[in-house]
Formats: structure tokens, C-alpha cells, sequence
């Protein structure tokens, strides 16, 4: 069964090796280069004090280059929608496609139980699945991995120095694509099985698998774990906005001494630690007049502060786990279901 | 115990029609079976669970002994050709030879690969682009190369032209005098059924109306012709299956064990066709289709 399994499984895994071979070509064409900007960076063994600046400055050097934002974001994308593809490519015609061009009679006459069957096909498919996207996955790291240690040193402003939290990133790097993957699999194979037709079984994979993917970084990954409080002072990185009746609003984008933090939520909070959004009287001439550093001066020696809700780095690899431990239990629920309907319900 | 398929009040149903319902049936042992009705009769339905793709909703259903489907060693005894006899499109005709040789333990390569043979068929070419009349054969081939004790055929020939059916039957017809295989066949073309068929089951509405060896059946029907009668005044153990009067004339289709000596009747013998299309009519007439269950010989 695992031979006939990989006979009809061949396009695909042309597909997949061509796909990760291309990217392959494409990553390591680029990669030694970028390497290379970053030793020349000064960035390796750099003093705590000028990290952040030569950072930014690597970054500064990268943007003016071009190609390393594209291909930088070419790759992120494609990693994170390989699950996507591979949901819909594999997974959804996996079990429906026999049924629609009625070979399941052939196949399931054959001396073997259709259970079997089914538990072959979803473990080499899935097997395959996550195989492939995790491979992309660390392709992509290592041809990165200047960015994210330039991140880490608390490299910002720009589009590649992205947050590991942030939510194209979090799917798309550690283990995270181990779990997508088998779970967008698996979605398309219960589609499949439920819908008994292909092409409506892909479409509703991929709405199911869209909705999943907004869903998880929105309002699931942020409480998976109960997130900490503090307020800081008025600092670097910080987006303040105002108007002329003297309300302003504040944020961060990253916490001093926590680099790769994940920031949920950030605003203004008075010395009693109470949120604000009107300026102290003596600094509303300051606040109304503009955003410069006089206007922030001025709030911040009115204590004025930032209240922060974050999620510390150190808790990275747990939310890896836990996120992914949340979908391969998904997976497991839906093979499990497919068995069932496998065996005692379809025509 | 002799029978290779046994139902008792089997039922199925699809959301909420029932496809197949209060079905009782005994298919014994070595025969061709050929199983005729019209549509919507449930043959489709009835040789689906035989051959375990479906799960019955009601009754039981056993086929040599065991629940289909039970297990591999069940599943290695039948062998099931479906409707349209579908193939793997991508896959070439020596690509199915191999999944036959991996998936069936008791699989003879020898058989197969001698049947490709003598069918002409390019090991190379994909089964996507065969004929249907190869297209059935290919799926035939892999049914027998498993070397069922059972072969269910559902419709294997309607959409066949007439050369291709002629040649797929005498196919199973060579595979039936070589390796002994029971046969179960459905058909609504009883023309196809007189050609290779032994045993003829008429199922109407879920019903058996009719079963029996073809030879018993045909010598205890009778096609009588003559002066207009009431065919209540038939003798006892001649049971009417049709009838039809002109003014002067009454034609009949009875059914007796028993020689016809009235002298009035011309009496003539019966066609398996004829035979099938009587009961049918029969069926349809007496309407409320699902009580009776007449005629079964064995």
C-alpha cells in the first residue's frame, strides 16, 4: 500500500522537491553575499551601546541594495503559504478525487481495508507535507539568518527587521510549519471526504485554512499564554500622534532591554498609572504644536509614561509549541474523523 | 453452506431515500449469476454492499460466509468490477498490474500479465487513454488477477459498443471454465445475461421476484395461446404471470411444474427474455410493489 501510495503521490513530489530545489538556487545565489554584508557590519562581537545603530545601518545597507527586501519577502511568503497550497493541491483531491472518478471501488477491492488505505495515505501525505514546508522553512532561516540576528540586536525600522512574533514570521519559522502543514493536509483530506467532490473540497480548504491563519495571530496566539505589564518611560521607537484640542496618543513598538518582545498593546498612563489622552496644561502648547521631541519632552517630565502589555521573547519556543501542538492535535482530530468516514459512511 | 451471497431484510439508505430496502436474497454456489432489473431496482446498491463499499442501515448481508469488507482475507476472496469500470487515468495498465501484485497477496502476475497479452494492450499506455472496452477489460483483468472465489460485476458492459461487450463477456466466460470463479453480473440487457448467464435473479423494488437456475426456469414457463378464458379456471398448478386478451384470443405466461395437457391452449416455449420482461410487467402491474415474494425456485 505504501508503494502505491507513493506511485500516485509522484507528481507531486516532482512538484515539491522542483519548488524547494528552485528556491534553493535562488536562496543560496543571494545568501553569501548578505552573509558577507553582515561581517563587514561590525555587527559581530559589537559593544550593547552601538548595537542598535549599526543594526539599523545594516539594514539601511540592505534596503539600498533592493534585491534582499524581495527576496526576503518572497521567501516568508512563500513558507507561509506552502501549507496553504499543499491543503489544497494534496490534500483536498487526496480522498475526494477517488470518489469523484469512482477509483476508491477500485482501490478499496483490492485485499486491503480501507483503513489501512486511508492511515497509508495520510501518513505519507502528511509525512510529505511537513517534510516539504519545513524544509522551505529552513532554507529560508538560514538564508535570514543575518536579518533576524541584526533583529535581534535591535535593528528596526524597516520591513525586514521584523518581529518573531509578527504574525508572518511566527508561522513561518521553528517548528510552527510542522504544525500548519499537517494541518492544512488534513483539512483539505476532511474536505474532501465530506464534500466527495475536488474542486468545491479545495475551495472550502482554503477559506477554512484563510480563516485559521487570521484567527490564530489575532485572537488565539496573544492569550495563549497570560501576557505581562509594565510602563516604561518615554523612549526610542515611539509613534506618537496628536490634534489641536491637546489629546495625543502614544506607542511602542519594541521595550527597551527585551529585544524581541512581542507587544500587544501599548498607550499613554499618567504617574498614577492611569491611561490618558489629554496632555498636562502646561504641555498642551507643546503637544498641539507638533510631534517633535519638545512635545514629548514635556509630557515625559510630567510623568507621563507608557503602559506596555507584552508577551516576553524568553517565551518564544513556548508559544512554538504550544501553537503547534494546538495543530497537529487539529490534524489528529480530522484524520481521526476521516477514518470514520471512511470506513463506515461513504459510498 | 452453499450460498456466496446471503441478505436478510437488508437495507440502505441515502439521506432519505432508501436505495435498497427489506431485501432477502440466497445466491448459492457455482454459478453465473445474472441479476436484471430495471432501474432504481437497487442491483447497483445490492452488489455495492456485497462487495463492502457500502455499510448496510438496516439487515445483514454476508457474502462466502463473512461480513464484506470484514478483513483482508475477505476482502482477497472477491473480487468487484463497478460501474463504468473506472481505472487510475495517470496510471499505465503496467502500473495497475503492479498495484494488483502489491495490494493482493494471492495476486497470480502470471494470469494478468497473459490476459494483457492476448488483449493487445501496451503495458506503457495509460489507463486514461484506453477504450472503454480496455478500459473494462484492465479492470476485469485486475479482479481476476486477485483470484477471487467471487466476481461481482455491476454493469460491466453497458456502455460497451457490441464487439467490446461480446469480447468482455467471453472473456469472463474463459475466466469462468478455467479458474471455476462464482459470478455475480448485473444487467438490464437480458441478451448480455442469456450469453453467459446459469442463474437468473429478477429484482424489482428491492424484491426478488424471480430466481433460479435458467435451464429450471425456462422448462417451467410456458407462452399459451387460444381461445378466450378466464384464467381463474386454470388448473391450480398453473400460476399465471401474465395475461392478455384480444375479443377471442387470451395469451398467457404461466408458470407450472406440471405438463400443459389442455388441448384448447397452443403452447409454446418460453424465451429468457420473455421470461424477465413477464415479471417485470408483472411487478409493475400488481403496484404497491413490496409484499409479495413470488417465485423463487432454487
Amino acid at each position: 500500500m505504501i508503494r502505491l501510495s507513493l506511485l500516485q503521490f509522484r507528481v507531486q513530489v516532482i512538484t515539491a522537491v522542483t519548488a524547494l530545489a528552485a528556491f534553493a538556487v535562488l536562496l543560496a545565489a543571494t545568501g553569501p553575499h548578505l552573509a558577507r554584508l553582515y561581517g563587514a557590519s561590525g555587527l559581530t562581537g559589537c559593544q550593547p551601546a552601538s548595537c542598535g545603530d549599526l543594526a539599523n545601518q545594516f539594514f539601511q545597507q540592505l534596503n539600498a541594495a533592493g534585491t534582499y527586501q524581495v527576496v526576503y519577502l518572497l521567501g516568508i511568503m512563500l513558507v507561509a503559504l506552502a501549507p496553504a497550497v499543499i491543503g489544497l493541491f494534496w490534500g483536498a483531491p487526496l480522498v475526494a478525487r477517488e470518489l469523484e472518478t469512482g477509483t476508491s471501488a477500485l482501490a478499496w477491492s483490492q485485499s486491503v481495508t480501507r483503513t489501512r488505505w486511508l492511515a497509508v495515505k495520510l501518513t505519507v501525505g502528511g509525512l510529505a507535507a511537513m517534510a516539504v514546508t519545513e524544509g522551505l522553512s529552513l532554507l529560508q532561516a538560514w538564508w535570514a539568518a543575518p536579518i533576524s540576528r541584526a533583529v535581534g540586536l535591535g535593528g528596526s525600522g524597516t520591513s525586514l527587521a521584523m518581529n518573531q512574533f509578527s504574525p508572518l514570521v511566527f508561522v513561518t519559522h521553528g517548528i510552527t510549519p510542522l504544525g500548519y502543514a499537517a494541518f492544512a493536509f488534513t483539512l483539505g483530506v476532511t474536505a474532501g471526504a465530506l464534500i466527495q467532490r475536488t474542486v468545491p473540497a479545495m475551495a472550502v480548504t482554503l477559506v477554512l485554512f484563510a480563516a485559521v491563519q487570521i484567527a490564530m495571530p489575532l485572537w488565539i496566539r496573544p492569550n495563549l499564554f497570560p501576557a505581562e505589564h509594565t510602563t516604561v518611560a518615554i523612549g526610542r521607537d515611539i509613534t506618537f500622534s496628536n490634534n489641536t484640542q491637546g489629546n495625543f496618543t502614544l506607542a511602542t513598538g519594541t521595550l527597551a532591554g527585551q529585544p524581541g518582545a512581542w507587544i500587544l498593546s501599548s498607550g499613554a498612563v499618567d504617574a498614577a498609572g492611569h491611561p490618558v489622552s489629554t496632555a498636562p496644561a502646561a504641555c498642551t502648547q507643546a503637544v498641539v504644536s507638533g510631534t517633535g521631541p519638545s512635545g514629548l519632552a514635556c509630557l515625559a517630565s510630567h510623568g507621563i509614561r507608557i503602559a506596555v502589555t507584552y508577551q516576553p521573547a524568553s517565551r518564544y519556543w513556548a508559544f512554538q509549541w504550544t501553537e503547534t501542538g494546538i495543530c497537529l492535535a487539529a490534524a489528529l482530530a480530522l484524520a481521526g474523523y476521516c477514518f470514520r468516514r471512511v470506513s463506515r459512511r461513504l459510498s | 453452506m452453499s450460498a456466496v451471497i446471503q441478505a436478510s431484510e437488508l437495507g440502505k439508505q441515502y439521506r432519505r431515500a432508501w436505495a435498497l430496502r427489506d431485501c432477502t436474497l440466497t445466491i448459492p454456489e457455482g454459478h453465473v449469476v445474472g441479476l436484471v432489473g430495471p432501474n432504481g431496482a437497487g442491483k447497483t446498491t445490492l452488489l455495492r454492499l456485497a462487495a463492502g463499499m457500502l455499510a448496510p442501515t438496516r439487515g445483514t448481508i454476508t457474502v462466502l460466509g463473512e461480513r464484506p469488507a470484514a478483513g483482508p482475507a475477505q476482502l482477497a476472496q472477491v473480487g468487484f468490477v463497478a460501474q463504468d469500470t473506472p481505472v487510475y487515468a495517470q496510471l499505465t495498465v503496467a502500473d495497475h498490474l503492479r498495484l494488483g501484485s502489491w495490494l493482493n497477496p494471492g495476486w497470480d502476475g502470471e494470469l494478468a500479465r497473459q490476459r494483457i497479452g492476448q488483449l493487445g494492450l501496451d503495458p506503457k499506455q495509460r489507463a486514461g487513454s484506453l477504450s472503454g472496452g480496455q478500459r473494462a477489460q484492465l479492470a476485469l483483468t485486475l479482479a481476476l488477477g486477485k483470484r477471487p472465489e467471487l466476481l461481482i460485476l455491476d454493469e460491466p458492459v453497458a456502455s460497451l459498443d457490441p464487439l467490446a461487450r461480446r469480447e468482455f463477456l467471453q472473456g469472463l466466460m474463459e475466466a469462468v471454465a478455467e479458474h471455476g470463479v462464482n459470478i455475480v453480473l448485473s444487467s438490464h440487457l437480458v441478451a448480455d445475461l442469456e450469453r453467459v448467464c446459469d442463474y437468473l435473479v429478477v429484482l424489482v423494488g428491492s424484491q426478488v421476484r424471480l430466481a433460479g437456475e435458467v435451464g429450471a426456469l425456462l422448462a417451467s414457463h410456458h407462452r399459451l395461446s387460444g381461445p378466450r378464458r378466464d384464467p381463474g379456471s386454470l388448473p391450480a398448478s398453473q400460476q399465471v404471470i401474465t395475461e392478455s386478451h384480444t375479443d377471442k384470443q387470451s395469451n398467457l405466461l404461466v408458470r407450472t411444474d406440471e405438463p400443459v395437457l389442455d388441448p384448447s391452449w397452443t403452447v409454446r416455449p418460453v424465451s429468457l427474455e420473455d421470461l424477465v420482461l413477464g415479471y417485470l410487467s408483472r411487478a409493475r402491474n400488481d403496484a404497491p410493489a413490496r409484499r409479495p415474494r413470488l417465485g423463487v425456485v432454487s
